[in-house]
């Protein structure tokens, strides 16, 4: 049994004829202990992917697995308790909170645990010896480069031995020296046998993926594994201009939809989506122009 | 959870200092005004208390005017004006209640003016009083100098004053055997009253610190026998049961009163009974008044509690991201509206000890601040914090995890 199982998950923004795909039944398995990168266009719906991954959104259809757990359908506090309990989070900003200091920051998950803040203190300064930021404990995230608060936002992502780590870009925000410190302590994370789901722009750090995911579109458009220390091959390949968009693929668009999502169901479904329609049609066309 | 929620909400409160001494701002007025009222009010009721203890319980009071005064409800009120209008009682009505058995003694007490002389200085803060002899018995306040006058010499024009006047007049000389004049007339100072500790509100009429007493046949020579009689002070045989006593003086009342009830005859406790109402009602409806800086102050820590939610709104996204349910993030912003509530609750309390000592030492004023008072505050405080910070709770508890997270 996979680790992460997605049986054609789709993700619908919006309703009537400003509907977006923003997943088009996605079938995905990602086994336990994989390094995983996933690569594409902004707008292809790498980071809806990775939110209803991360259990911070939900599908509009088909069934999410985790750990042999359906999760898509539980209620938002269940949903916490398995977010908080299974899944690490490292944002592009590091995403620390600015008024604790880093052993807080880093020991926050624990304490929504209701572990005793004795501890939690001493897990998280563990953790911190293991990013190698122990003598920053008491520092507040403003007096960090920005390398040493990924490394802190890493430990806060490990401190609940989470089943899988999600990283949204995580070195976007830093420059290539402290890329390389962070992306080598992913590497180092996957190596103790961790499930780590890496998105990126940047084909280079395809080198440290086992198995590549090429989507376009809202769709997984390529699957590759390739060996650790060698760049993807689809990587190279890969184009990150933007791409223009003709009033045919907006054609195109709105007949896929029309296709994929059977009249009655999709009226029901979008009616409870009122009003996140504009927003979301403009959304995805100017995301294509935005990043 | 809660110490951590408790420690956090202090730590946010602390990084916007202004901000959060500004929003208590409020609550601690409120609180500190609530407080000091209650105190003075309760102050006042136990100088007032104080009293009856002070007076003997064998005494009738008669007063002119119709007082309503409903069994123990409470509903009680004082008729103010009575003691500035024209009285009803009359000397008919002395008279007539000295021939009843059940009365030891019968002590009426005549407003002759307000204003007395005494060389070349003029008092107009005094009450000239007629009165007899026997208002030794029921006067709480000792005569320190001298005596009293006696049946005796009730013809002679002899006076007793008062200690604030004797020590306007005469300073630290003692008086006794100098004159004083009321109405043209000089009367020789027998006597001196002690001081009264019943302080600056004595509505029950038994502080005689500015007051000069003079026979009663002078009163009533001098006013041409159209005496206005504040109050008949009827000292019964037996002190233990009073109600013979009241029935009687009822009664004899009725009859020449021609069967008008434009009288009331209370027991000292009644009448202290009413006093302390009054000063009940006074308190509350003041509190009243201060209790809605409270509810203003409430609202102001709503109105900043929703603008912190909104401020922090990535970082409730984080919370929820790394795993907060919905009721943590509830209970984190609720320990923060209550930190400022209770906060803000405390400093009042110790804002109103300082106005207490300050009212202690630098004025007549005696307010006591009592625990359950202090309680109360504290307990308002806390429920206006949980109150307020409701609505601006839930709003960050429901915010959609990755909205919040793109932090708009």
């Amino acid at each position: 049994m996979a680790l992460i199982e997605l049986q054609e998950v789709s993700k619908l923004y919006g309703f009537g004829d400003a509907t977006t795909l923003a997943l088009d039944e996605v079938t995905l398995s990602i086994e336990k202990g994989q390094f995983v990168a996933v690569m594409g266009p902004s707008g292809s719906g790498k980071t809806t992917l990775m939110n209803i991954l991360g259990l911070l959104d939900r599908p509009t259809h088909g069934p999410y697995v985790l750990d042999g757990r359906h999760v898509s359908r539980l209620r938002s506090n269940q949903q916490a308790k398995v977010r908080r309990d299974r899944i690490g989070f490292v944002f592009q900003s590091y995403n620390l909170l600015t008024r604790l200091n880093v052993l807080e920051n880093v020991a926050l998950p624990l304490a929504y645990r209701g572990m005793t803040p004795v501890r939690r203190q001493k897990q998280a300064s563990d953790m911190l010896e293991r990013v190698g930021l122990r003598e920053r404990e008491y520092f507040f995230p403003r007096h960090l480069s920005g390398g040493q608060a990924q490394r802190a936002a890493i430990a806060r992502a490990l401190i609940n031995k989470p089943s899988i780590i999600i990283a949204d870009e995580p070195t976007g925000n830093l420059d290539s020296t402290d890329s390389k410190v962070v992306m080598e302590l992913f590497a180092d994370i996957h190596r103790q046998g961790n499930t780590i789901l890496l998105v990126t722009h940047n084909p280079e750090l395809t080198r440290y993926a086992e198995r590549v995911l090429y989507m376009h579109d809202g769709m997984i458009v390529g699957d590759e594994t390739t060996a650790i220390g060698n760049m993807a091959r689809g990587a190279r390949k890969t184009y990150f201009e933007r791409r223009k968009v003709s009033d045919d693929d907006i054609v195109a668009g709105v007949s896929a939809l029309m296709r994929d999502v059977p009249g009655k169901e999709l009226a029901a479904k979008s009616d409870s989506e009122k009003g996140r329609s504009k927003k979301s049609t403009s959304k995805r066309r100017t995301r294509k122009v935005k990043r | 959870m809660w110490s951590g929620n408790v420690k956090a909400a202090v730590n946010s409160l602390r990084t916007s200092k202004w901000r959060s001494l500004l929003t208590m701002l409020g609550i601690i007025i409120g609180v500190s005004s609530v407080v000091t009222i209650v105190s003075l009010g309760q102050g006042l009721k136990n100088q007032i208390l104080g009293q009856i203890n002070q007076l003997g319980s064998d005494v009738v009071t008669v007063r002119s005017g119709k007082i309503v005064n409903e069994d123990n409800g409470g509903g009680s009120s004082l008729n103010f004006l009575g003691l500035f209008s024209a009285s009803t009682l009359s000397d008919a009505d002395v008279t007539a209640l000295k021939e009843l058995p059940s009365a030891k003694a019968v002590v009426p007490m005549a407003f002759v003016t307000n204003s007395a002389k005494s060389g070349n200085s003029q008092l107009d803060n005094v009450f000239v009083i007629g009165t007899s002899p026997e208002m030794s018995q029921v006067l709480n306040q000792k005569v320190k100098y001298g005596e009293f006058f006696t049946q005796d010499s009730e013809d002679t024009n002899f006076a007793v004053i008062g200690p604030n006047i004797a020590h306007k007049i005469y300073g630290e000389l003692n008086p006794v055997g100098q004159s004083i004049e009321v109405l043209g007339e000089s009367f020789v100072i027998r006597g001196i009253l002690s001081q009264s500790s019943g302080g600056l509100f004595s509505i029950a009429q038994t502080d005689f610190n500015s007051a000069v007493f003079i026979p009663f046949s002078h009163a009533k020579r001098l006013t041409d026998n159209r005496l206005n009689i504040l109050q008949i002070v009827v000292r019964g045989q037996n002190p233990d049961n009073l109600d013979p006593t009241i029935e009687e003086v009822k009664k004899t009342l009725l009859s020449t009163h021609k069967g008008q009830e434009n009288f009331s005859v209370l027991k000292q406790y009644e009448l202290l009974s009413i006093a302390s109402g009054v000063v009940n009602t006074i308190t509350g409806f003041i509190s009243g008044i201060a209790a809605i800086s409270l509810l203003v102050g409430g609202i102001g820590i709503m109105n900043i509690m929703l603008v912190s939610v909104s401020e922090r709104t990535r970082e409730i996204g984080i919370r929820k991201a790394l795993g907060a349910t919905n009721r943590q993030i509830l209970s984190q912003f609720l320990v923060e509206g209550m930190a400022l509530s209770i906060g803000g609750g405390l400093i009042g309390i110790i804002a109103s000890a300082v106005i207490y000592f300050g009212l202690r030492i630098y004025t007549d004023l005696q307010p006591v601040i009592t625990l359950p008072v202090v309680a109360l505050a504290v307990l308002v405080s806390v429920s206006l914090g949980i109150i307020f910070s409701v609505a601006p709770a839930l709003k960050a508890a429901r915010k959609d995890p990755i909205q919040a997270l793109r932090g708009d």
